[in-house]
């Protein structure tokens, strides 16, 4: 490999970026087909009531209605809407449990009917003549609630509500031993809040039959091969008769690794025999799409008083919601983070998958391990205040090393955990600032921090495979085929940035198509970090395939070996003597234009399935000022050091951890999922009753890319997106306890949760 | 039935005659009628600024403004900006300083901060923060969104490119 490198590394404007600034960039939202009816879904406005009759025929006979239809019009198959049961190696994790239409609804906002118009005020007229009957049943609200016995029962084969008891599979070691070796056990209960994805993109979805009955259907979602073989399966078609688009995507960060009105969609349209859209409101996107699941973690930490960490034992009470969906996986990523960050030798973990008659939850950035990483540190600094320890001198001791194993019991090929933590106390002088005088006046300033350790994809938990195919034009160009739709992690930039490196050629010489299960590979999607480690690898290696063919034909040319060639800023040269060469183009154009025969179209395809998921690291300090007046918390700065391996393009990588910083400091002080205990009904269903970070609530931020490049990613390359949800909010709260000494578990810290503290 | 009328408008500098109900919003015009799919709805009720364009200069939500109120004003869209194939000083910057992720606060972000430099040139940070404090974006942090109207600001200020 060339050691000097000319793309990767390089702040190339983003792909798509000038669609983007013109508005020029489409969205599934603004798809618009000739013939398109615009669908409607009606949603149950009860928590949990079985349908006892349903009369459509008032909307049926509305001029305008094409398709009205409800359980009775779907197939009857129960399915998850997640993709996980599709690649997961422990599939007897996950539970088929939804219905496309609810017979029963089990939240407000559960589907109960839909209806297909030629515009949406007709749409909406429909969904209000359709007259249904309820039998309303009791409904539970809450996680710990559900479990009690005499709860009412959501799913008939969940007794207790329980859908899924998780022991951890890498638990080692003997916890009780563990505590009794303590100087200190400390025990506490966290409850994460239900965190709202808020992408701007509302959920949209458009689907449409050719005269051959191929189906065309345009999602956002994460995962169309696999979501592609779940609509064959529900609609008894083969997967090649559907065709999955993937335009630009307005948001997603785990969102859409669910399918969630595409079914829906494909009846209407398939009952209409026309294209049909549906677009969410705000409102039906907050109540009817993923959120994060509560966890009711209790973490229980045993320490020696030198800071020997002996024992780390986690109790999860998980609150998915009415539906299953990614409950298995994001719990499991739970149970690794809190039980993976640190060396200990007794480990334990287990956990209740509850179901509650709430809206549904899914595989949010960060999942599972961004309220793990939570609840761990902040008992971390709870223990070194026991002991008498610094926090970052407690950490210091107990972090792993590289050799060690990962979160996920993977051989770490590198770990900066020390580095970053070390370069983040220096650079805020932690030392002194938590040496300070403490102050008496009302407005208190506190200091605190947090790491983190993620990963890039789902293995070793699920099948991940990606491929790309990349082939030359005639001058020297060439187009890259890869399943690396954008939802704004510039997955697509990056795979071009990666493929121009290996051929020498520009950035803008690689023209990327994705999105579109016709013209690309298959590929299990994107989650969990994945895309710039795994598919940045099958890119390498179709790039250098392409490569290869490259220079041997110049090579043929030019009367050298392959080896004895380079190739750079689009040209082919001699190694011993550069002035000797040829171009790209020359060399491309030649293989297919020629009367010589021996025609080739240089190409080359790249398979890769992973043997490692890398995980990145991070070290955050936060600088908060509370006042305990009005308990209100403002946070002066944050600094985030990040390890994602080698770095392919800065402005993307400090954009991803800086978007993480945000949606984690909403997160940790404003964004409060709020339920109505008396009617079931979600409040907080727009932007002013749930408050996600404006330009005014930010903090000054500034981020550090540390770069340690990982052997096995793509000139080193490794995740960054998905951890940067972990380490910041714990970051905050351990500012807050610094600053007035008290602990908030119930997030999020919300003024009112911090002046019942400060007043225990 | 709801009464129509042909209503002219002035988007982009061209004029348009569109049917429109007294209902449509200026958001369904573009959008549904005209085809000018840069504007975005995100939240459909005036929170977060995606649908920002300009009417005589003013910065306007496009979901809450009724199509009728803006007859024979001057709106700009985002399609609008550029001139040609030359892009505003704005949306170069955009591109250039990495302050685009998903895009979808994109257009209204950028129509905000075209907003706000044509009536104050020279802003300070917190001037840029306090003028985009409507506008929403869930990818970004805003770093590189202020960033970018500072920069485009600074090539403004030396007749830059448009």
């Amino acid at each position: 490999m060339k050691e000097e490198l000319s793309i990767v590394g390089r702040r190339v404007p983003r792909w798509g970026a000038y669609d983007k600034a013109t508005g020029t960039a489409k969205y599934t939202v603004d798809i618009k087909l000739p013939g398109m009816l615009i669908g409607k879904v009606l949603t149950s406005p009860h928590p949990h009531a079985r349908i006892i009759r349903i009369d459509k025929s008032k909307a049926e006979k509305l001029p305008g209605v094409e398709a009205v239809i409800s359980f009775e019009d779907i197939p009857p198959k129960l399915f998850a809407p997640n993709r996980h049961d599709l690649i997961l190696y422990h599939t007897e994790n996950e539970r088929k449990d939804m219905y496309v239409i609810s017979e029963k609804a089990r939240f407000v906002g559960d589907r109960v009917a839909a209806v297909a118009a030629v515009d949406a005020a007709t749409a909406q007229k429909a969904l209000e003549l359709i007259e249904v009957k309820y039998e309303v049943l009791p409904a539970v609200l809450d996680p710990v609630e559900a479990v009690k016995p005499g709860a009412p029962r959501i799913h008939d084969y969940a007794e207790n509500n329980v859908s899924l008891h998780l022991d951890f599979p890498l638990s080692m070691g003997d916890v009780e031993k563990g505590f009794r070796e303590a100087d200190f056990v400390l025990e506490e209960t966290f409850r994460t809040s239900k965190q709202q994805i808020a992408q701007l993109e509302p959920c949209a979805c458009a689907a449409s039959f050719g005269p051959d009955g191929r189906l065309t259907i345009w999602s956002p979602a994460q995962g169309t091969f696999l979501f592609r073989t779940k609509l064959a399966e529900l609609f008894d078609m083969p997967e090649g008769m559907i065709k999955w688009i993937t335009l630009h995507v307005g948001g997603s960060f785990g969102k859409f690794g669910s399918l969630s009105v595409e079914p829906v969609c494909v009846a209407l349209a398939k009952k209409a025999g026309k294209p049909v859209k549906i677009e969410y409101s705000r409102e039906e996107d907050f109540s009817g799409t993923e959120a994060r699941q509560t966890y009711v973690a209790t973490g229980k930490m045993g320490v020696k008083k030198d800071g020997t960490i002996t024992a780390l034992q986690e109790k999860l009470v998980v609150d998915g919601g009415a539906y299953f969906t990614r409950n298995s996986t994001t719990t499991m990523l739970n149970m690794c983070g809190f039980t993976g960050l640190y060396r200990c030798p007794s480990v334990a973990a287990e956990a209740d998958c509850v179901y509650t008659n709430v809206p549904t939850t899914g595989g949010i950035r960060g999942y599972g391990n961004s309220e793990a990483t939570c609840a761990l540190e902040q008992l971390i600094d709870r223990a070194a205040k026991e002991i008498g320890m610094d926090p970052i001198q407690l950490r210091l001791k107990n972090i792993k090393k590289a050799g060690d194993l990962d979160n996920k019991g993977l051989p770490m090929e590198t770990c900066t955990l020390e580095e970053l933590i070390k370069l983040g106390a220096e650079k805020t002088g932690w030392a002194e600032k938590r040496a300070r005088k403490k102050q008496k006046g009302t407005k208190r300033y506190g200091i605190g921090m947090a790491i983190m350790m993620d990963l890039s994809g789902s293995h070793p938990a699920a099948i991940q495979h990606r491929n790309a195919y990349i082939k030359l034009n005639e001058d020297g160009s060439a187009n890259l085929m890869v399943m690396a739709y954008d939802m704004g992690q510039n997955m697509p930039g990056a795979c071009a940035q990666i493929a121009a490196e290996v051929l020498g050629v520009r950035y803008e010489d690689i023209h990327v198509v994705t999105g579109d299960t016709d013209s690309t590979m298959f590929d299990t999607g994107s989650g969990g970090s994945a895309g710039c480690y795994q598919v940045g690898n099958a890119v390498m290696k179709a790039a250098e395939e392409a490569r290869k063919q490259l220079l041997d034909r110049a090579g043929k040319r030019l009367g050298l070996a392959p080896d004895e060639l380079e190739v750079k800023d689009r040209r082919i040269y001699a190694k011993s003597d550069p002035r000797r060469g040829i171009s790209v183009g020359e060399v491309a154009r030649q293989a297919t234009y020629n009367f010589e025969g021996e025609h080739l179209n240089i190409s080359g395809k790249g398979s890769f399935s992973p043997t490692q998921s890398p995980p990145p690291f991070a070290a955050v300090f936060a600088e908060v000022e509370v006042d305990v007046e009005t308990a209100e918390v403002k946070i002066l700065k944050i600094l985030y050091i990040n390890d994602s391996g080698r770095v392919i393009n800065p402005a993307t990588v400090e954009g991803q951890v800086e978007g993480g910083i945000a949606q984690s400091v909403g997160y940790c002080l404003t964004e409060d999922y709020v339920i109505n205990k008396e009617t079931g009904v979600l409040e907080s269903d727009n932007f002013t009753t749930y408050k996600i970070p404006s330009t005014l609530d930010m903090p000054e931020t500034e981020v550090i890319l540390y770069e340690e490049p990982v052997p096995s990613g793509p000139f080193g390359a490794k995740a960054v997106g998905h951890g940067t949800m972990n380490a910041v909010t714990p970051a905050i709260a351990n500012a807050i306890y610094d600053a007035v000494g008290v602990f908030i578990t119930d997030m999020p810290a919300t003024p009112e949760r911090i002046f019942e503290a400060l007043r225990r | 039935m709801v009464k129509k009328e042909i209503v002219s408008f002035k988007i982009n500098g061209r004029s348009y005659e569109v049917i429109v109900t007294p209902n449509m919003t200026l958001y369904e015009l573009l959008k549904e009628q005209l085809d000018l799919t840069g504007t975005k709805r995100s939240c459909g009720v005036g929170e977060c600024g995606s649908c920002t364009v300009l009417v005589d200069g003013n910065p306007t939500l496009a979901c809450s403004t009724l199509a009728i109120a803006v007859r024979d004003k001057e709106i700009l869209t985002i399609e609008g900006l550029a001139k040609g194939a030359q892009l505003h000083p704005l949306q170069q910057a955009f591109v250039d300083e990495g302050a685009i992720q998903c895009g979808f606060c994109t257009p209204g972000m950028i129509m905000m901060a075209k907003a706000l430099l044509d009536e104050n040139p020279q802003p300070t940070r917190q001037e840029v923060r306090e003028g985009l404090g409507g506008n929403l974006c869930r990818c970004t942090g805003y770093v590189k969104i202020i960033d970018a109207v500072l920069a485009a600001a600074e090539t403004m200020r030396k007749g830059g490119s448009q």
